[in-house]
């Protein structure tokens, strides 16, 4: 029970209006879960509790045992966009990332060793080069690459894809997932999307949140195998009920919103 | 700032239609070249002919632009002496403006308690005329010199703090939450996300604080200068010598430009990074 991330009786309110309500979660080491819901369901309000950027006015978050009271460096953290200084180089950006995760570290030695993370995420080309020469899919590679090199055990990804085009999104979800399956120990991740085929093309677990205020209206665990072929199981009849059972499921919360409304 | 990069580019508005076809670069830039120094042109002409075809040009208040080139060409070297005096008073005043308006706005524009403690005295303090201060700068003072430093510095501080400080606090919120991920505190926190991101406010409070300190650095000099650019003016103003005068008015004024090209320049290296 102690390690893994667990989340208990969360509350989040701003400006008197209730974000979450009761949010009870757990996350077994090494999980993918992916965090899924409308917006407005508080779900990015969620990973940032969980990041230390903000504190919830009830309920406890423990990350492995000890709680939550602020950011950590085990709790990494990529952002939708902007994920890096603009005014640092990438190799620049991600060796900052190493100088806090192992302060003993030389200045040569991180860059070194952020190169060798740039080439881990496809971005030989981006070594020497600053953000605003970056693609947006180049920039959200740096991104995964800081990410790394921070050596978090827990990833947590705020719609990392959600601005990229279909193709470079479909490219990073499977680099992700490489990178996530080849490592082991296996990080947690924690993936907030608002596509369904996203979460439940990389999920080992798919949790749905409600909107207003955001709570866990679904848990559903995804056993595909790994090493997923994207073709194949987004063709075969369990991913289809899978995704039919999910939709049906936010259509329902939507609708209860309206008639609420 | 928008205002000001469109008073320094006119030719940006125009440019995407213009530059479409190289063989129409040259004539496009002999264009821009001529649009730019029309006023100049116009300026000139005017001040040539009301000086040789008008009874203005009987009136010594108003030398001839040829009299006023040779006085230039020949102060030249008591106004390079002059501009060596007058810079040996506006850098140390300027740097020192600058160094303790960042550091102190970044500090103070992170921290709501120190906020709360200085913008009320900033609020009554920064609006004070600095001119007002060169009377008794000069009597407290050891020597001119270091009370021209004094009220250069006060001119040009209050404008780079302002600015820095609100460069600091309008940091944006993923950069904050970027430099808590990654755990960046302190003076780490300071030197490597908030002054960074503060730069172009920074840049505009210099640009700000640089012209004050010409305004008062000439000013400063009219009270107790013996060498200098307000001096040279005031000096000659003073001997009726107004080609020399007028020379020495208008080579201010390259100089003023040039500074703040200067600045300019190095504002557009140090935000390279900005699309």
């Amino acid at each position: 029970m102690s390690h893994g991330l667990h989340l208990n009786g969360v509350d989040f309110s701003y400006d008197a209006s209730r974000i979450l309500a009761g949010i009870d979660l757990s996350v077994p080491a090494g999980q993918f879960v992916t965090l899924l819901g409308a917006s407005g369901s508080g779900k990015s309000t969620l990973l940032r509790l969980v990041a230390g950027l903000q504190f919830p006015q009830q309920g406890k978050l423990v990350w492995d045992g000890k709680p939550i009271t602020g950011p950590g460096l085990e709790r990494g953290v990529v952002f939708q966009d902007y994920a890096l200084f603009p005014w640092l180089s990438v190799v620049d950006n991600i060796a900052i990332a190493i100088g806090k995760a192992r302060p003993a570290t030389r200045k040569a030695e991180r860059r070194a060793e952020s190169k060798d993370y740039l080439r881990k995420v496809g971005l030989e080309a981006a070594i020497g080069k600053y953000p605003f020469e970056l693609s947006g899919g180049m920039r959200q590679r740096a991104a995964i690459a800081r990410a790394l090199a921070l050596g978090s055990p827990l990833l947590l990804m705020d719609e990392p894809f959600g601005a990229l085009d279909p193709v470079n999104r479909a490219r990073l979800q499977d680099l992700l997932l490489e990178i996530w399956e080849a490592a082991t120990p296996k990080k947690t991740i924690v993936f907030v999307t608002h596509d369904v085929d996203e979460a439940l093309y990389l999920g080992d677990r798919v949790v749905i949140l409600g909107s207003t205020p955001g709570r866990v209206i679904a848990d559903l665990p995804v056993e595909f195998p790994r090493h997923r072929d994207r073709r194949a199981l987004f063709d075969s009849d369990a991913f289809h009920h899978l995704r039919e059972s999910i939709a049906e499921t936010l259509a329902a919360d939507t609708l209860r919103q309206l008639i609420a409304a | 700032m928008s205002e000001t990069l469109a008073l320094d580019h006119p030719e940006a508005q125009v440019a995407p239609a213009r530059s479409g076809h190289t063989g129409a670069t040259w004539s496009a830039r002999l264009g821009n070249l001529f649009e730019a120094s029309l006023i100049w042109l116009v300026l000139l002409g005017g001040w040539f002919l009301a000086a040789e075809f008008t009874p203005l040009g009987d009136n010594p208040l108003v030398p001839s632009p040829q009299l006023t080139l040779r006085s230039l060409w020949e102060s030249l070297p008591e106004l390079w002496v002059g501009t060596l005096s007058s810079f040996s008073i506006l850098l140390p005043g300027f740097a020192l403006a600058s160094v303790l308006g960042i550091v102190s706005g970044l500090g103070i524009g992170t921290s709501p308690r120190l906020q709360r403690v200085f913008f009320p005295f900033a609020r009554v303090a920064a609006p004070v005329p600095p001119t007002v201060y060169i009377p008794y700068a000069i009597a407290i003072l050891p020597t001119f010199k270091l009370s021209a430093i004094f009220v250069v510095f006060i001119g040009a501080f209050w404008p780079i703090f302002q600015n820095a400080a609100a460069g600091a606090h309008a940091l944006e919120q993923r950069y904050r939450d970027n430099a808590s991920i990654l755990g960046l505190t302190g003076f780490e926190y300071h030197w490597r996300v908030v002054f960074p991101a503060a730069l172009p406010h920074i840049f505009s409070g210099m640009a700000v604080g640089l012209g004050f300190s010409f305004i008062l650095l000439t000013v400063a000099e009219l009270f107790g200068a013996n060498a200098g650019l307000g001096r040279f003016v005031q000096y000659y103003a003073d001997f009726a010598d107004y080609p020399k005068m007028v020379a020495g008015i208008l080579y201010t004024g390259l100089v003023t430009f040039l500074a703040m090209t200067g600045l300019e320049a190095l504002k557009r290296r140090a935000l390279f990074w900005q699309r």
